[in-house]
């Protein structure tokens, strides 16, 4: 089990992520939703260890170091895979500093996207390189998946073939968190789905709760955020109403 | 030795590009070092005549300057190249950061040592290969010049 304990993190005192407390188990597909700045990244910066942080972060108990890092990995959407090395030599590489490297998954996905193993990362499209570097986190061989963002930029055919791919390969002790603005597409694929708002978990739901609710994943969001529909539509009017002297008064 | 070389900088980046730079940066160093030779001989050949031609009682006031004015930083070239290393261990770290973000994998591989190691192995050896040359050669022209020189127009001082 991946356990936060209250864990924060600021900025020179802009507060990135304040007091989160969450369990991620194995086995679950978790969706990580917020607005653009609400810590979704910061939050899995904090839990790999690429920035510092008060609070708790354990794996099974065990803070997260060399010894257990191995049972993480990611997939941003800024990739982190080493442009100038094909796919054949990202799996060699993989394969010498991860141990438990799925070199039969990595293969099926490369072939099922129809990647070319020889070229170069660089001289893929944005699309293939995305498809690249998910693969590549998919097949590290982690119990525990984070992925920040992945699809942008790839086309809603190609997303839709990864979570049908996603659901298919993942093993029972697999756990994924994909954070993405994408929430209608992934609302199928997900179990769980947390909610971020200026760094504050502000809803943490499964969605089998969500439909005993009777609700959908829009609503929840959209809810848990106090979206006011008729934000648009007064907006527009406190736009034209002063500054058009022609317009039609309501 | 191609892929104990790879494992020694960025992944992806080319090693013998990097040895190729550094092998002209010694070369380099190495044809100002000779400096000291040619500043050498010369003082050497004046001294010399001056030793065949000059009365007996005045060519005892000659005597070879001191080996530090012929080296007169000969071993400059290897020290600036030696102080250049840590600019390229820079170049190698902010390597994780270009086209991708690398350095995101690199920071959570199990080897703890890996990242440091692609950025800093070529650096260190190069700065420590271009200091140790450069003492060599010091040490070499310090030969040269006690070698060299008549053993009458030698300072008292090397005698110490």
């Amino acid at each position: 089990m991946l356990k936060l304990e209250s864990v924060s993190k600021s900025y020179r005192g802009q507060i990135a992520l304040q007091d989160v407390s969450l369990s991620l188990h194995k086995g679950e597909i978790v969706g990580l939703f917020g607005e653009n700045g609400a810590g979704k990244t910061t939050l899995m910066s904090c839990i790999l260890g690429y920035l510092p942080y008060t609070g708790e972060i354990t794996l099974d108990g065990d803070p997260i170091t060399r010894k257990n890092i191995a049972r993480l990995s990611f997939a941003t959407s800024v990739h982190s895979f080493f442009p100038s090395l094909t796919a054949a030599a990202h799996r060699e590489f993989y394969e010498m500093h991860f141990p438990k490297f799925r070199k039969k998954r990595f293969e099926g996905l490369m072939d099922f996207f129809d990647l070319p193993m020889n070229r170069a990362a660089k001289q893929l499209s944005t699309g293939q390189q995305n498809q690249l570097e998910v693969i590549l986190a998919l097949s590290q061989g982690a119990d525990y998946i984070l992925m920040d963002e992945p699809f942008a930029g790839n086309d809603i055919f190609n997303r839709e073939d990864f979570y049908k791919v996603l659901s298919g390969i993942l093993e029972p002790e697999e756990t994924v968190v994909i954070s993405t603005h994408l929430i209608e597409e992934i609302q199928n694929f997900i179990g769980r789905a947390l909610l971020l708002r200026q760094g504050q978990l502000i809803g943490d739901k499964s969605i089998e709760e969500l439909e005993a609710e009777g609700k959908d994943l829009v609503q929840f969001v959209k809810e848990s955020y106090h979206y006011r529909a008729d934000r648009v539509s007064r907006a527009l009017d406190g736009f034209a109403s002063p500054e058009r002297p022609d317009a039609p008064e309501n | 030795m191609k892929r104990r070389l790879e494992a020694l900088v960025p992944v992806g980046l080319d090693p013998h590009t990097e040895l190729r730079w550094f092998a002209i940066g010694m070369g380099v160093s190495a044809l100002y070092s000779i400096k000291f030779l040619f500043s050498f001989f010369s003082v050497r050949g004046e001294l010399l005549y001056q030793l065949k031609h000059l009365p007996l009682q005045d060519t005892q006031l000659l005597e070879m300057p001191h080996f530090w004015f012929f080296l007169d930083r000969a071993y400059l070239g290897f020290l600036l190249l030696a102080l250049c290393m840590p600019a390229v261990a820079l170049f190698h770290y902010l390597y994780h950061y270009q086209g991708s973000r690398s350095i995101y994998l690199m920071r959570r591989l199990p080897d703890r040592w890996e990242l440091l190691r692609r950025c800093i192995a070529l650096p260190l050896c190069g700065a420590l290969a271009a200091l140790l040359t450069g003492l060599l050669i010091t040490l070499l022209w310090a030969g040269i010049y006690l070698l060299a020189t008549p053993r009458e127009l030698l300072s008292p001082l090397w005698y110490l």
